[in-house]
């Protein structure tokens, strides 16, 4: 049990509690009132009935006062009740491949750690390029980006936490003081940010978009075509994360001689490479070439699950093993996101919407593009960055037809920028965990992160703008 | 100089009792007092108290109980006051199914009654255990009995059916733990709040760090009691040789100080004997502790044959100036005095009331507190406050 005592004058606290029930009373007469409310023209009974959810669910992810999963059921359970979609139709969405997709990532990410290859792999290249102050944070840097590329970021930063930290009190910093100390954690967190943006694996972000994306327009985007599309983006931030941590926090060590000893023990620690190691190894390489090769073909999930099936079928790892690396709860919300996303186009809510709010001022491809990003990127620094896939896509979908945009570049516009928080602990698990150093506190995150804030999504657009018609995409259809 | 009579004011007569004990004259007291350390008198006003009658040092007391009619009074020779005999509580005489006495398991004192479901106390295994303590307590080290959850909680059955008190009082000696014993009393706690709706309070030693003392209160303790004991620094090295080494004084204020925090008004106290340091030590404890919002509780140190630790001279005019000024002190601070009452051990804050203001008139509040209401209410209030207060980092996953 670990437990808080809150000392605030009861009064306070009862007035704190009172306003939960109060606020569930004010979400219920809000979707009551965009119930009942006469139907705006140009909108089906099906239409309003969808947005009401919307509303419901997205001021409950926004507000993060029940669990996202716990909302996303919430909308499952009442599109099929409100009439929006058949029953049928709408738990049928749930087995959507994306689903499945991130349940393969996450049983291949639990076998990953549990065999310890990317513990080992992540001490030997720290321990290969981290002669010095600054080859080592440049080796943590680029190794949290690197690890990232191919599992969860949040996963590569508790990964990595525990050797950087043992390395910062190795080293003798103090937390709070050293800069030496800030930059290792923010070379781990940012490192972290960056890579999850690489490719499908990262956050798991860009299937749940994807997912969203194929079933309201059919519409798909390749694991490898995803992944060229944003190199740009990730080189140029690792350049510019690495140029600004410097500069806020320059070098102040003169050696790193007692970090490497601190490696040397662990790497001693692992033995030597098994075959269990070797093999899952091989297992996730192989996944990602089909991923490559195949996924269009056979689609990403059945190249997933087929890995997860040769993991189970050789032994290498058991499912008590990986149980814990499986977020049911992401799960959960992603099945929910789609659902919701479905019924609010299917129903024609999407279109209605964005004719009636953000169309007007989105009145280019260009704008609606650099506008949805800029959303995109800010909600994250203060929700779920899958709540704010969940929230934006289906608008800015509904924006596609209306502006004859290419909705994959919209999907693009959302589902990256919602993996690039810098500045806050709320949005991005790979900060909060760094931030448990006490080495970094919030403030200076903040800082630091609101000119990555910016300079992300400038790049990002400017990538959009230069990069993206060479490789054939453009905004409009 | 002539002898004070005391016999008028049931309160300071309650304290001059306490430190001079009693002598017996009737078999029937007698046979009450039989293997205890005291016996348990009802003086006027309801003023419990339990009197020392074993101890050498009750020889010489100028106080005898005597049987008058079908009741009892106690007499120094010159005049006499009627009292009752309270009634040994039945469940004395019952054994748990394991075929324990429940009078071993469960010590009842009035308001509280005390459990110890561990006899160990680790101090005694490194020859550090307190002064005071070898005589006066039934505390062991390594091989002392341990009660399982069910034995206990068959004597807290049995307790709250005969309505024999309404707190139950888990103490522990020393444990070589970070959690102060806490964790050891978790399933004892735990259970009875699963099982009963009465009030628990928890004696133990102050944890090492101040997160032990959330989760007391978060486990359902309704009060906590470290027991400091001496609140000058050097007797209490001397005295208490191994709370001193091994926890400190510093940490008994620290934690006492972080308690009064967490727990409701008046359910944190802390003992300050009354006979083993000056009583300007003790008063300046009684400061230190009512300003921190500790209930100071100050039981007099029972002399035994080998343990002559009493500071002398020692009388009731000695001692009663430091009970006012605990009255006092109290209600300067505005501490609540409705938790710590009623005990036959030692003179609670209510009871120093008719010290101060001369023989006291039961208030309605007083009813209230005693009502079968007033312990329901007592203990909704607490069960709710618990509720409000207490946040589970764990079930704040996303
Ligand atoms: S802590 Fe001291 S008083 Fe308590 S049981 Fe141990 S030795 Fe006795």
């Amino acid at each position: 049990m670990s437990v808080e005592i809150d000392t605030r004058p009861i009064w306070v606290i009862l007035l704190l509690k009172a306003s939960r029930p109060a606020f569930y009373l004010a979400v219920v007469l809000i979707f009551w009132g965009l119930i009942a409310m006469p139907t705006p023209e140009g909108l089906s009974i099906g239409g309003q009935r969808a947005i009401a959810i919307f509303a419901v669910c997205l001021i409950l992810w926004v507000s993060n006062i029940v669990p996202l999963a716990i909302t996303s059921l919430f909308a499952i359970v009442l599109v099929p009740v409100l009439g929006v979609l058949p029953k049928k139709e709408t738990y049928a969405l749930f087995g959507n491949e994306a689903v499945f997709f991130i349940l393969g990532a996450f049983i291949l990410a639990g076998a990953v750690m549990h065999s310890g290859i990317s513990n080992r792999v992540a001490l030997n290249i720290m321990k290969r390029f981290g002669g010095s102050p600054r080859t080592l944070v440049i080796s943590i840097f680029l190794l949290s980006a690197f690890l990232s590329f191919f599992m969860s970021e949040h996963a590569v930063a508790a990964m990595l936490f525990p050797i950087v930290l043992e390395i910062a009190k190795g080293l003798g910093l103090k937390p709070g003081k050293s800069n030496y100390g800030k930059l290792l954690f923010f070379a781990l967190a940012w490192g972290c940010v960056i890579g999850g943006v690489a490719t499908f694996l990262g956050g798991a972000r860009v299937p749940l978009a994807v997912g969203m994306l194929k079933e309201t327009t059919g519409d798909s985007i390749g694991f490898l075509e995803y992944s060229v599309a944003v190199f740009p983006l990730v080189v140029i931030l690792l350049a510019a994360g690495y140029l600004i941590l410097t500069k806020f926090f320059p070098i102040d060590i003169e050696g790193v001689g007692s970090a490497r000893a601190v490696l040397e023990r662990r790497i001693k620690g692992l033995g030597k490479f098994s075959i269990n190691e070797y093999a899952t190894g091989t297992v996730l390489l192989f996944t990602i070439i089909g991923w490559i090769a195949f996924g269009e073909g056979l689609g990403l999930a059945t190249v997933a699950l087929s890995s997860v099936v040769v993991l189970f079928v050789f032994r290498l790892v058991k499912w008590k093993d990986i149980e814990e690396y499986v977020n049911w709860g992401i799960i959960l919300m992603y099945g929910g996101a789609i659902v919701l996303g479905a019924a609010l186009d299917k129903s024609g809510a999407a279109s209605w919407l964005v004719k009636s709010s953000v169309g007007d001022w989105a009145g280019s491809p260009w704008m609606a593009f650099a506008l949805f990003s800029f959303l995109s990127i800010l909600l994250t620094a203060a929700m779920s960055n899958a709540a704010v896939i969940a929230v934006l896509l289906p608008v800015s979908l509904g924006l596609a037809s209306k502006l004859s945009m290419d909705p994959v570049v919209l999907t693009y516009a959302i589902a990256v920028p919602a993996g690039l928080d810098f500045m806050f602990p709320m949005g991005t698990p790979a900060i909060a965990i760094a931030a448990s150093s006490n080495y970094i506190n919030v403030k200076e995150s903040a800082k630091g992160g609101f000119i990555m804030f910016v300079t992300a999504w400038a790049v990002f657009n400017l990538v959009a703008a230069w990069w993206w018609p060479l490789l054939g995409m453009g905004y409009s259809r | 100089m002539k002898k004070k009579n005391y016999l008028h004011n049931p309160a300071t007569l309650k304290i001059d009792l306490m430190l001079r004990g009693t002598r017996i004259d009737d078999p029937v007291v007698k046979a009450w007092a039989c293997g205890s350390s005291g016996v348990d008198i009802m003086l006027p006003e309801k003023t419990l108290v339990n009197i020392p009658c074993s101890e050498e040092f009750t020889r010489n007391s100028p106080y005898l109980i005597k049987k008058k009619g079908s009741g009892y009074l106690i007499t120094d020779g010159a005049s006499e006051v009627e009292v009752s005999l309270v009634e040994r509580p039945a469940f004395y005489n019952r054994r748990t199914a394991s075929g324990v006495p429940l009078s071993s398991i469960a010590v009842v004192h009035g308001s509280y009654t005390v459990i110890t479901p561990s006899q160990r106390c680790d101090f005694f295994n490194r020859s550090i255990e307190c002064k005071y303590c070898a005589g006066n307590f039934n505390v062991t080290g390594r091989d002392g009995v341990v009660y399982s959850v069910e034995e206990v909680l068959e004597a807290v059955e049995a307790v709250l059916k005969e309505k024999a008190s309404e707190i139950i009082y888990f103490s522990i000696g020393f444990s070589d733990s970070d959690d102060g014993g806490i964790e050891f009393l978790k399933p004892y706690i735990l259970a009875v709040k699963k099982n009963f709706n009465c009030l628990v309070a928890v004696e133990a030693l102050p944890p090492k760090k101040n997160r032990w003392i959330d989760e007391t209160y978060a486990l359902g303790a309704d009060s906590v009691l470290y027991n400091l004991e001496i609140f000058d620094k050097e007797l209490f090295e001397i005295i208490c040789p191994g709370r001193a080494t091994l926890i400190g004084h510093k940490r008994y204020l620290e934690a006492l100080e972080h308690a009064a925090k967490v727990f409701p008004s008046g359910t944190v106290a802390s003992h300050l004997i009354v006979g083993l340091e000056p009583p300007g030590s003790t008063c300046m404890g009684i400061d230190y502790l009512t300003g921190i919002g500790v209930v100071p509780i100050l039981p007099i140190y029972r002399p035994s044959a080998n343990r002559a630790l009493r500071i002398e001279p020692l009388d009731t005019e000695i001692i009663l100036p430091v009970y006012k000024h605990l009255y006092k002190s109290i209600k300067k601070n505005r501490i609540n005095v409705n938790w710590v009452r009623d005990i036959s051990m030692v003179t609670t804050p209510v009871e120093l009331k008719a010290i101060v203001n001369g023989p006291r008139q039961r208030s309605i509040v007083d009813g209230f507190y005693k009502s079968r209401l007033g312990k329901k209410t007592a203990w909704g209030l607490a069960t709710l406050r618990r509720k409000l207060r207490v946040i589970d980092r764990e079930d704040d996953s996303e």
